[in-house]
């Protein structure tokens, strides 16, 4: 049966159960496995990295499969996924994965249809002069930043997200093509703090953040909104409901309760957060979720808001260089950003990424005592001396 | 099943909110039928989605019921 | 091994199923699309062409490109819906405020999930993004293709909706960016009827889970990643599609400790791979890594000299519990101190390898930061044989935790935020399951133990009376 060209398809508007399919479930994983992957499935012995973005899996009974892995992006138009379709039908007898950080993998079972294959890649580019399949993200390198969706499509985003995770990928380009880190450096990014993108255990989190509380549209917010429901929708009780002057039924906010997450926004367009200059851009850093020597950890604060600059946002990858320059010349082998940082001392972590720290990076939430230093054990940076020059124990 | 929907409507008719989250209508059955399970409210409750007396009203990161007709409109 | 699929899988092939022809498909050349303007100015936006990585906005203007040249009839939604996505991004970068509005209550008949409402706030400005919702389409396990199937998905969207697409989504279903209210349906029925192929997730249901690339091409896969997440995905439909839970709930399927889908970040029930008997060990492969004969960590750290391998630095010095040692040239493992923590096995692939009585970790609670903060998903089942139809992770932890949930949960309450305000005490009540030491980094600090009537000898009635007969008032 083909797709249906009928406007409306199989679907009759009058008797909407009519032939109605429910409960499909996605399709079966197996029927889109290469025949080297059917063959081999759960017998695999050992792999290694041939070059950045070149994997080959050696299987018990002898087989190789070559895996090339390209940068994606996320929102990709039809037209980029035929692109793909036809190099996966040239190379890879129609087959190709994608991974869970938005990257693409070609997979072939000779190291001649490997060669082949890359350098048709590489050859491809757009119009305008960008890579369309990089080939990388493997190894002790940077990976594909994972992100949310932004403006293109988000109504509470405090930044936009292609854009940026296209800036610092720029930016970083090097990084994806090598493996010179002493780890595997994951960066994910979310465009407020609701987190789609569950970025809190990353090494490096990009975090478009609100700063100011929502304004109330009281002209029309009892006609375009249910109140009940709007005062619902926060977490933090902080909305009421209010007459105006006039006598029109609407809400008020208490603003010091506000954190800024947008979800009355979802239930009610009346009460809009964005903000040209209160948003901003959070840095967070040394996050993981391997289980690797150390157990996964959360990531921690490092810059608490940068200007939103858009298209480039200069701030947000001159701060990530930062981090990353001084990790890739102070860490051991081995060590991610965060085992990094618990070695040396998150003193010395600002001390040698060079970033201020400021009062915002103190938790003033609730359990903020547990991230209180309570020891005599320190180092002496110049943020220390600071403080006993204030207080006038030195010079 | 009929008088668990039954219950439903009446939770859902009496409700000063248009639209309102699975465990409040669960726990607006219960005052009448305190033995009804979770799951057969639930299979109530789609029942009556199919049957177009009730609707779904999604934020996207959570969902709620609501009375066909009732508060906002819906927009099939 | 093979499997069957829980229902027999029509075949797909593009040239049956295609809506558009080779020429139309083909209907621009490189050289237009150099030349090519959309029909606003969007110089922010251009500035995103240059660079290496691949732009994003070069991507979308062939595809606003080739709607052009398409025939009228041959796109069910607004020819301009590429263009007008760039014409609005860039009044957003501009302004520095999105122009997207929620819209509650689209969806398809009957199921509570899966398609996100969505419309511009500027829809006399751009109309053809006047509606702007979303689809999630449940991906298949770890996100291999034919590309049969592409192709077909391709025809589909652009056919009815923009030609826009996620690959993927954060929780791992395509996602078809923007189409209007009228065409979600008739895309539900073609996905449905033509491509047997169903929704994902959204809203207060089960989302749409995801699992690692596990046995397909990874040779630490403990269990079937994929299989698990298929059978588990059909299972659960009812609980995917029509919402009854008090807020979303994840499972994610790892593989191994290495969590390749950060189910412990992201996931209320986070099922993660492991061993219980002995790492597999091939002393010969070891000395061929003390002598330098491989390359150590798969050669992830070519990019730079780190010297010599050290197998005492860079792996027994490494080990978190110090459980190894090199003796008379034989890595010795005493595997019973061994947390499996994957760093030595990560660094000698073709020495190590896991054991080969396998199972699942299971871990419960992961959340995003909203509200009370970010938590991890908490170690509740240390080890469970994991085999198909998975009966006894159904019946004895996922069904329990649910009830559980759905019963005592507050509307938006995730299960780490009921743990946490009920206590692991009552987990281990629903679970009926014994404490171990392994579900806590250390036992408590305070000892406020707020012990139950029941757990005190003789109860907490007492007579005054009896009390007043030793004690004058």
């Amino acid at each position: 049966m083909a797709l249906s060209t009928e406007r409306l398809g199989l679907y009759n508007p009058n008797k909407p159960m009519e032939n109605r399919l429910t409960d499909l479930g996605p399709r079966h994983f197996w029927q889109y496995f290469p025949p080297i992957i059917q063959k081999n499935y759960g017998k695999w012995k050992y792999h290694e990295i041939l070059e950045p973005g070149i994997l080959v899996h050696v299987a018990e009974s002898g087989d190789k499969v070559f895996t090339v892995r390209c940068g994606g992006c996320r929102f990709m138009t039809v037209e980029h996924v035929r692109e793909i379709c036809d190099i996966a039908d040239k190379h890879c007898d129609g087959y190709v994965r994608f991974t869970t950080r938005n990257n693409i993998e070609f997979m072939v079972d000779s190291q001649n249809k490997m060669e082949a294959l890359k350098k048709d890649l590489n050859s491809r580019k757009h119009v305008s002069g960008s890579y369309k399949f990089p080939i990388g993200g493997t190894g002790a390198g940077l990976t594909n930043i994972v992100h949310t969706q932004g403006y293109i499509h988000c109504h509470t985003p405090a930044t936009d997200a292609s854009s940026m995770v296209k800036a610092v990928l720029d930016e970083l380009f090097d990084y994806f093509q090598g493996m010179t880190f002493p780890a595997q450096v994951r960066i994910s990014m979310a465009c407020c703090l609701n987190m789609c993108g569950a970025v809190h255990c990353s090494d490096i989190a990009l975090l478009g953040y609100h700063r100011k509380p929502p304004i109330v549209d009281n002209e029309v917010l009892d006609k375009v909104c249910e109140i009940p429901l709007v005062i619902a929708a926060c977490p933090t009780a902080a909305i009421s409901p209010t007459k105006t002057e006039d006598g029109k039924k609407s809400v008020k906010i208490k603003e010091e309760r506000c954190m800024f997450c947008g979800n009355c926004y979802t239930m009610c367009m009346a009460v809009p957060l964005a903000d040209k200059v209160g948003d901003c851009v959070t840095i967070m850093a040394g996050g993981k979720v391997s289980n690797r020597i150390s157990p996964p950890k959360f990531s921690k604060v490092v810059v608490p808001g940068l200007p939103n600059n858009f298209p480039r946002y200069p701030e947000v990858c001159q701060s990530v260089k930062q981090i990353l320059e001084a990790y890739a010349a102070d860490a051991n082998k081995y060590e991610r950003i965060g085992d990094w940082a618990e070695r040396i001392g998150w003193e010395r972590f600002f001390e040698k990424t060079g970033l201020p720290f400021t009062e915002h990076l103190i938790d003033d939430y609730r359990l903020a005592y547990d991230t209180y230093r309570t020891s005599s054990q320190f180092k002496y940076t110049e943020a220390s001396w600071n403080v006993s020059r204030a207080v006038g124990g030195i010079e | 099943m009929e008088d668990i929907k039954k219950a439903i409507l009446e939770f859902a008719e009496n409700n000063k909110k248009s639209k309102f989250y699975f465990a409040d209508m669960e726990k607006g059955v219960r005052k009448v039928m305190p033995d009804v399970k979770a799951r057969e409210v639930k299979k109530a409750a789609t029942s009556l989605i199919n049957e177009e007396k009730l609707i779904y009203y999604s934020t996207g990161s959570s969902t709620m019921y609501g009375l066909k007709g009732r508060g906002q409109t819906e927009d099939y | 091994m093979a499997f069957e699929p829980r229902e027999e899988q029509k075949e797909l092939k593009y040239k049956e199923l295609r809506i558009y022809s080779d020429e139309e498909l083909n209907n621009y050349t490189e050289e237009e699309l150099k030349g090519f303007k959309i029909k606003h100015e969007i110089p922010v936006c251009e500035e995103l062409e240059k660079g290496p990585w691949p732009s994003f906005v070069a991507d979308a203007k062939r595809e606003a490109l080739h709607r052009r040249k398409l025939a009228d009839d041959r796109m069910m939604i607004e020819r301009d819906v590429v263009e007008d996505l760039l014409g609005q991004l860039e009044i957003s970068f501009k302004e520095g405020e999105t122009h997207w509005k929620h819209g509650g209550i689209v969806g398809v008949f009957g199921y509570g999930g899966g398609v996100i409402g969505r419309y511009s706030d500027l829809p006399d400005k751009f109309p053809s993004i006047a509606h702007f919702h979303t689809m999630r389409v449940n991906q298949p396990a770890s996100k291999f293709y034919s590309s049969d199937y592409l192709r077909s998905i391709c025809d589909l969207w652009e056919y009815r909706g923009s030609g826009m697409m996620n690959m993927h989504g954060s929780t791992g279903d395509i996602i078809f960016l923007g189409t209007f209210t009228e065409q979600l349906e008739p895309i539900f029925y073609e996905l449905g009827h033509v491509l047997q192929q169903d929704l994902g997730g959204s809203g207060s249901n089960l989302r749409t889970p995801s699992c690692c690339i596990g046995r397909a091409r990874c040779e630490w896969a403990c269990y079937d990643t994929q299989d698990m997440c298929y059978e588990l995905t059909h299972y659960y439909q009812d609980e995917l599609h029509r919402p009854a839970f008090p807020y979303k709930f994840k499972f994610k399927f790892d593989g191994c400790p290495n969590c390749c889908v950060a189910s412990i970040a992201r996931a209320d029930m986070s099922f993660i791979g492991t061993w219980r008997d002995k790492i597999q060990v091939d002393q010969k492969a070891v000395k061929a890594y003390t002598g330098g004969e491989i390359k150590p960590n798969a050669g992830a750290h070519a990019g730079k000299d780190w010297g010599a391998f050290d197998i005492q630095k860079e792996v027994i010095d490494l080990c978190p519990t110090r459980c190894m040692r090199m003796e008379d040239g034989r890595l010795e493992i005493n595997d019973a101190e061994c947390n499996r923590c994957m760093h030595c096995i990560n660094v000698m692939p073709q020495a190590l390898r896991p054991g080969k009585d396998t199972g699942v970790s299971i871990l419960l609670g992961a959340k995003a930061p909203i509200l009370e903060g970010a938590q991890m998903s908490l170690l509740t089942i240390p080890f469970m044989k994991v085999e198909p139809p998975y009966d006894n992770v159904k019946e004895n932890v996922i069904e329990p935790v649910w009830d559980w949930w759905m019963e005592e949960g507050k509307n938006r309450e995730r299960l780490g935020e009921l743990i946490q305000r009920q206590g692991i005490q009552k987990l281990l009540e629903v679970l009926n399951i014994p404490p171990m030491p392994q579900m806590v980094k250390e036992p408590r600090s305070n000892p406020y133990i707020f012990w139950k009537e029941e757990d005190v000898p003789g109860g907490f009635k007492r007579s005054i009376e009896d009390y007043r007969s030793r004690h004058a008032r």
